[in-house]
């Protein structure tokens, strides 16, 4: 019921994040952000680390187009990407994901960057930042890092992070003009985890891609022609079966996320 | 009874603010856990992590050493380690007919959770780190998973009596013939699940020892009565306990056993200091009772005209690992089995069997409200057979005035079924077209009774005190715990009505064993009936006693005196309570007054198939309809529309018994929908919210209660109890929506989207 | 290590370890037990307090990084003993029964008004989804909050 004691760092900067995690040696570092994934689970035991480097307070917020790309700080809240009109006009798909992470308590603190490098498979932004496409910049001793959104997510809560790596930003590939995205999600409850999530974008010359969550141990990308993609997704995953939902069900509900967010692209992109 | 004279009510009636609401608005309200005292201790309990297994070694060693533990208790620190139940006509017995558990664990456990040892520590830190060192040494037993499997030759034994808790089995008329000789006969099995009451406050309380050496517990309780299980569990005089209850943060029934309060008020007695127990949301999911869970199969039959002819039920429930209350929910669900329907031959098999889920025991509805889902959905296949709307049927069908259920229960209040299916019927003009052509939309009725009052051989009765000050301002003191009913308010308006004080001036004391007179559990739908009647005595014969001084003092006659506007008058004269109270005080006339109100008795109940008799002193009727649409791709749900009328005799406080529909159909909609609690192997798998989906503001649709009031109810001013009646129809409503949604009938609870996509 | 944080105006300074929540601080070391306990997980909002002018789930908080902040709980609320309007249209529409959840949904609301993201009755439950009530169904807190937003709210 409550977290088992850490040591606790507040770093100054991304160097001084990183030099902490990088002394931390054998010890079980992990980086807190917005904790509104990582807080819970230290209450409910499902976590315990040695040591929780606080990276909320260091400037890494912000959104800005940057060459072709956008350029999203790792502390930007959730509540920015859905509320703020320029991140709205920049970033639809991130604007229209963001209002189905957690409730309006869990959105106002919690961070981009912090779902990100937390990877769990159900979350909507990992989702959105596949589908875009760019790369993850993350800093550790060596200096920088890039790496492509493609490579990024692993498994079930593992990324491309070294232990020793502070995520900064993501870029995401800016779409082109004439291009539409959707979203869609299907949970139990509104603002519940997803059972299965789809972000979809539709380029102007009608090539699309559609990005699945919650059906797999990471995000899933399909690309191909808008009207074959929905079975592709349904017929390609082989997502988990638990004592609350039945793996076939989840597989259903893919597919008509692909589908219901393939067919809001299509829409947006003739709009 | 006293009786009030003929005139329009003041305060009765009315939606008058409740007295509590603003503290709460305001944050103020200390509950259970808002509450320290220095030098308190942390208790935290150690769970078992097996559903049923011996415990070969339990060492405390480890834990004992971490710095800050003041004591761990197991078995044998317990002076009397049993928490008897009182509960009638379960089949096998220990003493007298009383159903055991122990408080901590004795060398095997039956459920997951099940209390092993209790750890009192300076800090929570070190009572978690304590209970995470108690080493526990398991021999795994054989796991009893179905209620069914439980009863069958051969199967693993929960207890060395054997798996079967509680049976009832009746018949009456000739069932056999009658279902020969039927014109239609429809059968279907139903099944229900188990579910967790989910209030917000967790279980909680803080226990001192206070002067006298008197334990005291202030806990989250439905229940102060506790007190004498904790004395009869420490070995004291029961004067030597007394128990608190705060407001109350939801009850639900999950608060009617006892929760914190065995285990705090061991580590006083044994450690002399304060201590704080405050269950997580995890252990309350894991680990406190549910929901009994039954699997229902119906045979039903009527004649050519829809009259019913023959209810062959049987019903078989899971009790889980301890019996606390289950023989009492399989009476109520027995006696209801058949629904608010006339219905002369009535054969009933009805079983309760231990297994190693978690022990079920009371929640809103106790019974009575599982087998809503069976007989209302019985109505609709019958409906569908004979071509009839089904809320037609169900009229040709209401039990009446007069009228005797199979137990032999007659019903001697009015019965405003008919009223209440025109008034739903009225408020939901034609069904909607569905908003997309891919979805569908459905429509379900249905109807329900469900009891008010305890069973009458347990002999209920309720005190409490209403009196004043020397100032003239008004005292009600009495024992109620009120968990958010507007237990307590319903009282502060009745004393106002009947002494002709302003409610808001009013001050009400409850919840306290030791000072305040007892009125009996928040439990059953009682307290209205029960406390409300003694209020209303002890204010009525308050008066009375007051009147004839006040008449001296207006100088007019008895029967001319009112007691209004916080004064007595008559005419145009006038005298303050103040003034009235002085004048008592100086001539020994009492200013304050100890009602007891008991409830009509009646004959003890035998599980024999023989008896027959009354069950319950009354009832209230409910019907309920709802539109609902289905995505049938995803299987998601959205309620519509939904609309449900009771009838609730008089209704004191028309906002509270809004309020009350209101929460119980978004608790019937969980309960339809969403809510489950999921074993695998009985290991309880439901250990968060973000697992156990209790309806948010989303899913809870706009609901129009239609309140009714026949005037004929026995509790005060003829009202009718409304705490569980409305949770009943609401599966079964959504049931028959579904049913017409889909062309298909879902009959296991809950319909996910899982379940209804796949239809 | 030491924290100083403002709580309904009233300035701490206390030793604190990293591992509490603000949640604990406030309850145990500020007296502020008007932020209940209800899940520990950030679901049911029992625990929403302001900081820095902005909702969250006091759980999901350390009390660490609320380092400098300013705290407002419902107790801060209304001035003089007077209840704030929205406290006075639960109040008076029967929106309260327990009252567990009523500090959350009291802040939560506040804010949804504020932000105008209570513009009709479906748009005020989706700002509710995160705190939850198991009493009153709902419906009369959607009435008072939409009664508030009448009465006193921007338009949105």
């Amino acid at each position: 019921m409550i977290p088992r004691p850490f040591e606790y760092e507040r770093p100054g900067s991304v160097e001084e994040a990183v030099s902490v995690l990088a002394a931390a040696g054998g010890r079980d570092a992990k980086l807190i952000a917005g904790g509104q994934s990582l807080v819970p689970m230290l209450s409910l035991g499902l976590a315990r680390p040695d040591v929780l480097v606080d990276v909320s307070r260091l400037e890494l917020d912000g959104i800005e187009a940057v060459e072709g790309r956008v350029r999203v700080g790792a502390t930007t809240r959730h509540r920015t990407l859905e509320l703020d009109p320029d991140v709205r006009s920049l970033l639809p798909l991130a604007a229209e994901a963001a209002r189905h992470v957690g409730n309006p308590r869990v959105r106002n603190r919690g961070t981009f960057g912090g779902s990100l490098a937390h990877a769990d498979p159900a979350a909507e932004l990992p989702v959105v930042a596949v589908a875009h496409g760019g790369e993850i910049v993350a800093h550790g001793p060596g200096g920088a890092r890039r790496i492509p959104l493609g490579e990024f997510f692993l498994g079930y809560l593992e990324t491309a992070l070294a232990p020793d790596e502070v995520l900064v930003a993501a870029e995401l590939e800016l779409l082109s003009e004439g291009s539409g995205v959707g979203f869609h999600e299907e949970a139990q409850r509104a603002d519940d985890f997803a059972l299965a999530c789809a972000a979809a974008i539709v380029e102007p010359d009608g090539q699309a891609r559609v990005v699945v969550g919650g059906v797999g141990d990471r995000p899933l990308r399909f690309d191909g022609v808008p009207g074959e993609l929905a079975a592709a997704v349904e017929s390609a995953i082989e997502p988990e079966e638990d004592a609350f939902v039945s793996a076939a069900f989840r597989r259903r509900l893919a597919g008509v996320c692909a589908r219901r967010a393939l067919a809001h692209a299509r829409e947006d992109a003739a709009a | 009874m006293s009786v009030v004279r003929d005139r329009p009510a003041r305060f009765v009636g009315r939606a008058l603010v409740r007295h509590d609401a603003v503290e709460k608005v305001a944050g103020r309200t200390r509950y259970a856990a808002d509450f320290g005292l220095p030098g308190m201790l942390q208790a935290a309990l150690k769970r078992a992590d097996l559903p049923h297994a011996r415990l070969l070694r339990v060492d405390t060693s480890a834990a004992e050493a971490v710095p800050g533990v003041a004591s761990i208790l197991t078995a044998k620190d317990v002076p009397e380690n049993t928490v008897w139940v009182d509960v009638p006509g379960q089949t096998f017995r220990v003493g007298a007919l009383k159903a055991r558990m122990n408080v901590l664990a004795d060398g095997v456990v039956r459920y997951h959770g099940e209390p092993i040892a209790i750890v009192a520590a300076e800090t929570e830190e070190a009572a978690l780190a304590a209970v995470e060192l108690i080493d526990v040494d398991y021999e795994e037993l054989p796991v009893v998973t179905d209620p069914g499997a439980a009863l069958e030759d051969g199967a693993p034994s929960v207890h060395e009596e054997g798996n079967l808790l509680a049976s009832w089995q009746l018949h009456e008329g000739d069932i056999d013939a009658a279902l020969d000789g039927a014109h239609a006969v429809v059968e279907q099995s139903y099944e229900t699940q188990a579910v967790d009451h989910a209030y917000l406050e967790p279980e909680a309380g803080v226990a001192w020892l206070d002067s006298g050496d008197v334990i005291t517990v202030r806990a989250a309780t439905q229940v102060i009565e506790h007190f004498r299980d904790l004395a009869r569990i420490l070995r004291v005089p029961d004067n030597r306990v007394r128990v608190i209850a705060p407001y109350v943060g939801g009850g639900f029934g999950g608060k009617e056993d006892m929760t914190v309060e065995p285990f705090l008020a061991l580590v006083v007695r044994r450690t002399g200091r304060p201590v704080k127990m405050v269950w997580s949301r995890s252990e309350s999911l894991l680990a406190r009772e549910k929901r009994h869970p039954m699997k229902l199969r119906y045979r039903t039959a009527c004649d050519a005209e829809g009259r019913l002819v023959a209810q062959d039920i049987v019903i078989v429930a899971d009790g889980g690992a301890y019996a606390l209350l289950s023989a009492l929910v399989l009476l109520y669900a027995t006696t209801c089995s058949q629904g608010p329907y006339a219905c002369p031959n009535v054969r009933i098999d009805a079983r309760v069997a231990y297994t190693n889920h978690t022990p079920a025991s009371a929640m809103r509805g106790f019974g009575a409200m599982q087998v809503a889902l069976g007989y209302e959905g019985q109505m609709d296949l019958l409906a569908a057979e004979l071509g009839l709307d089904p809320l037609e049927l169900r009229r040709r069908n209401f039990v009446e005035r007069g009228d005797t259920l199979a137990v032999g229960q007659t019903l001697d209040t009015h019965v405003a079924l008919p009223e209440l299916a025109d008034r739903v019927e009225a408020a939901l003009g034609p069904k909607p077209e569905p908003s997309v052509p891919e979805r569908r939309v459905g429509r379900g009725v249905a109807c329900n009774l469900q009891p008010y009052g305890r069973c009458v051989w347990l002999n209920d009765w309720a005190s409490g005190w209403v009196g004043f000050e020397l100032d003239g301002t008004l005292v009600v003191r009495i024992g109620v715990p009120d968990i958010g009913g507007g237990q307590a308010s319903s009282l502060v308006q009745l004393a106002g009505e009947v002494l002709g004080v302003d409610p808001a001036d009013v001050v009400i004391h409850i919840g306290d064993s030791a000072l305040t007179p007892l009125t009996g559990t928040t439990t059953a739908t009682r307290q209205l009936y029960m406390s409300g009647n003694a209020v209303l005595q002890a204010a009525g014969e308050l008066r009375e006693e007051l009147r004839p001084l006040a008449a001296e003092l207006l100088e007019t006659e008895p029967d001319e005196v009112e007691f209004a506007d916080g004064s007595v008058r008559s005419g145009v004269r006038r005298v303050p309570f103040r003034d009235l109270i002085g004048a008592a005080a100086k001539r020994e006339v009492p200013w304050h007054r100890l009602s007891i109100f008991r409830a009509p008795g009646g004959d003890a109940w035998r599980s024999d198939a023989s008896w027959r008799g009354r069950v319950f002193p009354d009832f209230t009727y409910g019907c309920h309809a709802v539109d609902l649409e289905v995505d049938p791709e995803t299987g998601h749900v959205e309620v519509l529309r939904y609309v449900a009328a009771h009838d609730v005799g008089r209704a004191i406080n028309p906002q509270s018994v809004e309020g009350q529909i209101e929460g119980a159909v978004v608790m019937g909609l969980g309960y339809a929908l969403s809510e489950r609690v999921v074993y695998e192997d009985a290991v309880n798998l439901t250990g968060t919210f973000a697992q156990y989906l209790i309806p948010t503001a989303v899913e809870a649709p706009e609901i129009e209660p239609i309140v009714v009031e026949s005037g004929e109810g026995l509790g005060p001013f003829s009202a009718r109890g409304i705490g569980e009646p409305p949770v009943g129809p609401v599966a079964p409503a959504v049931a028959g929506a579904l049913a017409d949604a889909l062309g298909r009938r879902l009959t296991v609870l809950p319909f996910t989207p899982e379940c209804v996509a796949e239809a | 290590m030491t924290l100083e944080l403002v709580v309904n105006g009233r300035r701490f300074r206390e030793p604190v370890e990293p591992h509490v929540t603000l949640l604990r601080f406030l309850r145990d070391q500020a007296d502020a037990t008007d932020v209940k306990y209800g899940c520990g997980e950030g679901v049911c909002g029992a625990c929403t307090v302001l900081l820095d002018g902005v909702t969250v789930n006091a759980c999901s908080v350390l009390a660490v990084q609320a380092e400098g902040a300013r705290v407002e709980t419902v107790a801060g609320l209304g001035e003089n003993g007077w209840l704030h309007p929205l406290q006075q249209e639960l109040v008076e529409r029967g929106a309260v029964q327990c009252g567990f959840c009523t500090p959350g949904v009291v802040l939560g609301s506040l804010e949804a008004v504020r932000l105008g993201l209570a513009g009709d009755r479906p748009t005020i439950r989706r700002s509710l989804a995160g705190n939850l009530c198991r009493c009153t169904g709902y419906r009369k807190i959607v009435d008072a909050v939409e009664a508030y937003r009448d009465r006193e709210g921007p338009a949105s």
